[in-house]
């Protein structure tokens, strides 16, 4: 009987944890074992597995020219998107910790492109950045057409996605920065340093695990971007915007390739494990340093 | 090093909140002066604007001969230890110590050398390498301290710096405050709600009560010459007991009589009663006596002048040992006041006896305006 009843008790917590278990079993798991088993096979139209290849699809893939494109334009991509949120979630942050009258409207704005989805971003983007009647070319007196030009396109849905994701950097970056006790900072003011010093000693080195995780958000989020190039630029023109996801999605749903896709996932996967990986190693060296 | 002046000074925050009013105070060069009061009296504001923390509403701050008012905190030249130390957590101790002269771009080798100085005089120096968030409460505010005096400031503040600190750690770094300041030979400005640091630190002391400084002077000259009620109240643990008497005619001439509601502390002479008598004839007074002034019975009657001292029964309503005295509370007319004894004295909670007050220590203050008398009228 006793027996029976401590059994039950070690049952107990995986019994709280089911509910949550399934979710993710439906959503995640399942999905992330069936990618990996497509990425095996050769599918048909129906995205099917028929004939099984291997490594073949991965083979392929490193052979592929366009491939490789699309890493390098993602690799682009994510170092502009990341430099442009951080750095605007940052200067907001900063610019905002402070009390004056209109402070919550402009936290607000800064914090507003969160709640903006991507497409309708993309949409309000591609209108403003038309060549005749876009108020970008309007303002700046040029006649660029920027989504259609391959030296521009990327900046253009980079540089629209950094300022989509700059809002929840915001947020983090001002939670951060309403840690920090202000005495520190009333110190240093009688300690003589001027507001340069006092950002670059002490506000970004307390920031700094926020700022590493931010990070690495960042760049997992501006990996798997895909609303904006769907909208603003379908991968073109030429290949000069097609990031890896939207190449995932071509392969997918236009070639219907879903072995390759699946493999494309795949690889994509790894790289953002592999550098999310990476990166908290640096980290933890960097703790122990100290 | 220089001396300082405040002349009007006043804060007023934007909610209309009056924090410090007419503020004037000489800090001469090198002295160890102390802001004391109870919380909210104003003195940490003081000493914010001092630093330029806060904005003066109102008068002049003079340091040395610069006017200073409108001078960013950085330029004033002064140092400052925080109530929480306010070290920075993400830098070592050296950096911490550092921070002020690397700021000012003073050669690396210079400031290692001093802060190497600094780290032995505070007996810090195996703790450099450590980050600031690692250290104990002691360590820290030697690392604030050593942060403060690294340079020499035109002077250091210190907010509260030992009201973190356990009983004895306090009781120590008191002993070694004093020490630093004969050694540095700098301008002190201490903020304090602690008596005792504000009575063994300072060379002088500023009583503060809501805004006002209530008196300036030396901790003797506090102790034994308060120019009013608060301050009488205020510094001496514990602290004097105050009643409310009347002023009335006596026989003896030159004497007075000092009679309560429902008590009497009977005849008076000396300068004193004289005083008195011309000025506050029929009128109420509030007398005031120190714990200490107030006998047992046994020192009582070891006095050879038994002139003006009183003999008044009273309830005892509960003993304090303090190892080597003892404080005995008693009710006397519905109120609870104190005395100090010898330790030896040992009585029980209800015991009936006669205490003697010696009206000679005794101070006197105007009922409404709370001046002192006896200052006021000498």
């Amino acid at each position: 009987m006793k027996k029976k009843q401590s059994f039950l008790k070690k049952l107990e917590p995986y019994g709280f944890l089911l509910p949550c278990l399934a979710v993710f079993a439906v959503f995640l798991f399942y999905p992330f074992a069936k990618t990996i088993y497509l990425s095996l096979f050769k599918t048909n139209k129906m995205g099917q597995a028929k004939i099984f290849v291997g490594a073949g699809n991965y083979l392929d893939l490193l052979k592929s020219d366009s491939f490789y494109n699309s890493l390098v334009v993602t690799v682009i991509f994510v170092i502009i998107v990341v430099f442009i949120s951080m750095t605007l979630g940052l200067i907001g942050a900063v610019l905002c910790n402070r009390t004056f009258p209109g402070i919550r409207f402009f936290s607000t704005a800064y914090a507003l492109p969160m709640a903006i989805a991507s497409a309708s971003a993309a949409m309000i983007f591609k209108i403003m950045l038309h060549p005749s009647v876009g108020i970008i070319n309007k303002l700046l007196g040029l006649d660029i057409n920027w989504v259609s030009d391959n030296r521009y396109a990327l900046i253009c849905v980079a540089v629209l996605t950094g300022w989509l994701n700059s809002g929840i950097n915001f947020l983090y970056f001002s939670a951060g920065l309403s840690n920090i006790d202000d005495s520190i900072y009333e110190r240093a003011s009688v300690d003589g340093a001027n507001a340069v010093q006092k950002f670059f000693r002490l506000t970004i080195p307390n920031l700094e695990p926020i700022i590493f995780y931010t990070l690495v958000v960042d760049i997992i989020q501006a990996f798997q971007s895909f609303g904006q190039v769907k909208i603003l630029t379908q991968g073109g023109p030429g290949e000069s915007t097609n990031l890896i996801v939207y190449s995932i999605y071509r392969d997918a749903f236009f070639n219907y390739r879903f072995g390759t896709a699946a493999a494309e996932s795949i690889i994509l996967f790894l790289i953002i494990m592999c550098l999310t990986l990476i990166m908290f190693k640096v980290e933890g060296k960097g703790k122990g340093g100290n | 090093m220089a001396g300082l002046t405040l002349r009007n000074v006043c804060k007023k925050y934007e909610n209309g909140f009056q924090a410090v009013s007419d503020f004037n105070l000489e800090i001469r060069d090198r002295e160890f002066i102390i802001f004391v009061g109870p919380s909210g009296c104003g003195k940490s504001t003081t000493l914010r604007m001092i630093a330029g923390l806060e904005d003066i509403t109102d008068g002049e701050l003079w340091i040395g001969n610069d006017l200073v008012n409108y001078r960013e905190p950085k330029d004033r030249d002064l140092s400052m230890v925080f109530q929480n130390y306010a070290l920075y957590p993400t830098m070592t101790v050296y950096d911490n110590i550092a921070f002020s002269l690397q700021v000012r771009k003073v050669p690396k080798k210079e400031i290692d050398k001093k802060v190497h100085e600094v780290a032995k005089i505070l007996e810090i120096e195996h703790l450099l390498d450590r980050k600031a968030s690692a250290l104990s409460g002691g360590q820290k505010q030697r690392v604030a301290i050593g942060n403060a005096i690294i340079r020499k400031p035109n002077a250091l503040l210190m907010d509260e710096p030992l009201s973190n600190l356990d009983a004895k750690l306090r009781a120590k770094m008191r002993v070694e405050l004093a020490k630093l300041h004969k050694r540095l030979e700098t301008t002190i400005i201490y903020v304090t709600h602690d008596q005792t640091e504000a009575m063994t630190l300072g060379d002088r002391i500023v009583v503060m009560n809501k805004g006002f400084i209530q008196q300036v002077d030396t901790p003797a000259m506090l102790y034994e010459h308060p120019d009013n009620k608060f301050t009488a109240g205020f510094i001496g643990s514990p602290s004097m007991n105050f009643f409310k008497l009347n002023v009335g005619n006596s026989r003896i001439t030159d004497g007075i009589e000092l009679t309560g509601d429902r008590i009497s502390f009977g005849e008076m002479t000396g300068y004193k009663a004289r005083i008195l008598k011309k000025q506050y004839m029929v009128r109420q007074v509030i007398m005031g006596i120190r714990p200490e002034h107030i006998y047992t019975e046994d020192v009582y009657e070891a006095k050879e002048d038994k002139n003006n001292l009183v003999l008044i029964p009273v309830t005892i309503e509960a003993q304090e040992l303090l190892g080597a005295e003892s404080i005995l509370y008693f009710r006397l007319n519905g109120e609870r006041y104190c005395a100090r004894a010898a330790a030896h004295c040992r009585v029980e909670a209800g015991d009936q006896l006669k205490l003697a007050f010696d009206l000679n220590k005794a101070h006197f203050f105007d009922p409404e305006k709370e001046f002192n008398i006896i200052h006021q009228f000498q």
